[in-house]
Order: C-alpha cells, then sequence, then structure tokens
C-alpha cells in the first residue's frame, strides 16, 4: 500500500485538507459554479431558465480566469523582460 | 407615466439581517421559497467546500483575521466553526500557555492541552498548507461575501432587474 493510499485512507472530512496539489487549479470550477448559483438567484426576477443561465456563467467564470492567468504568463515572461532585460 | 425612478425604494431590514443569520433566510422571509433554497445551497456550498478543500484550520479568526472578516459574513455558521476549532481543535502550549494547532505528532489531550502522540494518536485536525489552505480559505470568505450581496438583495426586494 503506497504513502498516498495511506494518507486517504486516513483522511477526515472537514478536519484534513484533501491531497489536490496536483489538480488544485481544477477547484476554479466548483468555486465558479457556487458563485454563479447565488449570483443568478439573487438576479434573476423570474427563476426560468435558472439552470442554464447557471452553467453560462459558470463557464464565462471560468474561460475569464484561464484568459487572465494567460494575460499574466505573457505579461510576466515576455513583457516585462522584453522592457527590463536582465543583466548577463 | 411612473418610471422606476419615481418608484419609491422598498426597504425591508429585517429581511437582511435574517439573510445575515442563515443564508436564504431574508428570500424565505419575503416569501420567496425557491430562491431562498438556491441561495442556501449556494452560500453553505461554497463555505463547507472551503472546509471540505482546506479543513476547518481555514477559519480561524485569531491567525487569519482579515480573511474570518469576510467569512463571518455567512452568519453564525461561521462564528460556530470558528468557536469549535478554537476550543475543541487548537490546543494549549504546555511551555508557552498559547493556544495554537497542534504539530503532527502532537495530540490534544483531555484538559486542552498539547501533549506528544503516542501510538496511533494524531492531531485533532491536520493544518493545511500551502494552495490547500489558500483555497479552502478563498471559498469561505468567497461565500461570506456572497451572503453580503444577498442581504443586500433581501434589504432592498425592489431592486432586482433582469439582464440578458
Amino acid at each position: 500500500m503506497t504513502g498516498s493510499m495511506l494518507s486517504a485512507l486516513a483522511w477526515r472530512p472537514f478536519l484534513d485538507p484533501i491531497d489536490a496539489h496536483g489538480w488544485w487549479f481544477l477547484l476554479v470550477v466548483p468555486m465558479s459554479f457556487g458563485i454563479a448559483v447565488v449570483y443568478r438567484a439573487v438576479r434573476m426576477e423570474r427563476l426560468e431558465g435558472y439552470w442554464k443561465r447557471v452553467l453560462t456563467l459558470t463557464a464565462q467564470i471560468v474561460i475569464s480566469m484561464i484568459l487572465l492567468g494567460i494575460a499574466s504568463y505573457v505579461f510576466v515572461q515576455v513583457v516585462v523582460p522584453a522592457l527590463a532585460p536582465m543583466p548577463d | 407615466m411612473p418610471t422606476s425612478a419615481d418608484t419609491p425604494q422598498r426597504f425591508d431590514p429585517l429581511a437582511a439581517i435574517l439573510a445575515l443569520a442563515f443564508p436564504g433566510a431574508g428570500h424565505w422571509f419575503l416569501g420567496e421559497r425557491k430562491r431562498a433554497v438556491l441561495i442556501a445551497a449556494g452560500v453553505l456550498g461554497l463555505f463547507f467546500s472551503g472546509l471540505l478543500v482546506g479543513g476547518i484550520d481555514v477559519v480561524d479568526s485569531k491567525e487569519d483575521r482579515w480573511w474570518f472578516v469576510g467569512q463571518a459574513l455567512v452568519g453564525p455558521v461561521a462564528f460556530a466553526t470558528d468557536y469549535v476549532h478554537q476550543n475543541r481543535i487548537k490546543g494549549i502550549d504546555p511551555r508557552t500557555g498559547v493556544l495554537r494547532s497542534a504539530n503532527p505528532d502532537e495530540t490534544r489531550d483531555g484538559s486542552g492541552r498539547l501533549a506528544p502522540a503516542l501510538g496511533g494518536q494524531r492531531p485533532p485536525a491536520t493544518k493545511s498548507l500551502g494552495k490547500m489552505n489558500e483555497l479552502g480559505t478563498l471559498f469561505a470568505c468567497i461565500a461570506g461575501m456572497m451572503n453580503l450581496i444577498v442581504a443586500l438583495d433581501a434589504a432592498f426586494p425592489g431592486r432586482r432587474e433582469e439582464r440578458a
């Protein structure tokens, strides 16, 4: 039995953190979904087509986060070195 | 013809207080039962997802005070979680007398003091580190901030409008 299997068996929900260090970025999906559930419940006058609007907003948030991540990567890795090159 | 600008704003402070007391209670009070259930599921879902991701360590009014300010907007649920964390999970350091989380090789005895763990014993909870702590804390704080929006919506129910 591997260490990670032993760790999973010993995991106590709500007391121990989950072992998601390898896929932590996927947690943006449930976070976005939770935000969308509340925001759409508050904003919509009538709740017709609620879940469709929730899924749409979830996708919009996730895609926006990905685009922001790409923009940050380009800024740090390309723009900043171009503006202020590191001395050799 | 009266416009929305001419309509007096309806203000319902009791609904706002109920919303801050328990997510969705303000809308339930206003008679919007389905909306209340969706709000409760969303806010509490975010809050307890945070606890699931980072463990109870993510709600800590002593060590993460400013994060707790945001989390506290979930209401008594957040304060109860913090109470359990401070009084049932953390222990008193035998050398310094300071309340703190147990280390991995420590446990908490019946008097609330931290002691070296013997065979098979574990700390009451594992302190989360790195991304798990950040994300768990963020989940719980976002839950509180969403509940603030909910409370404002309950306080001014006439302000809601359909947006495409």
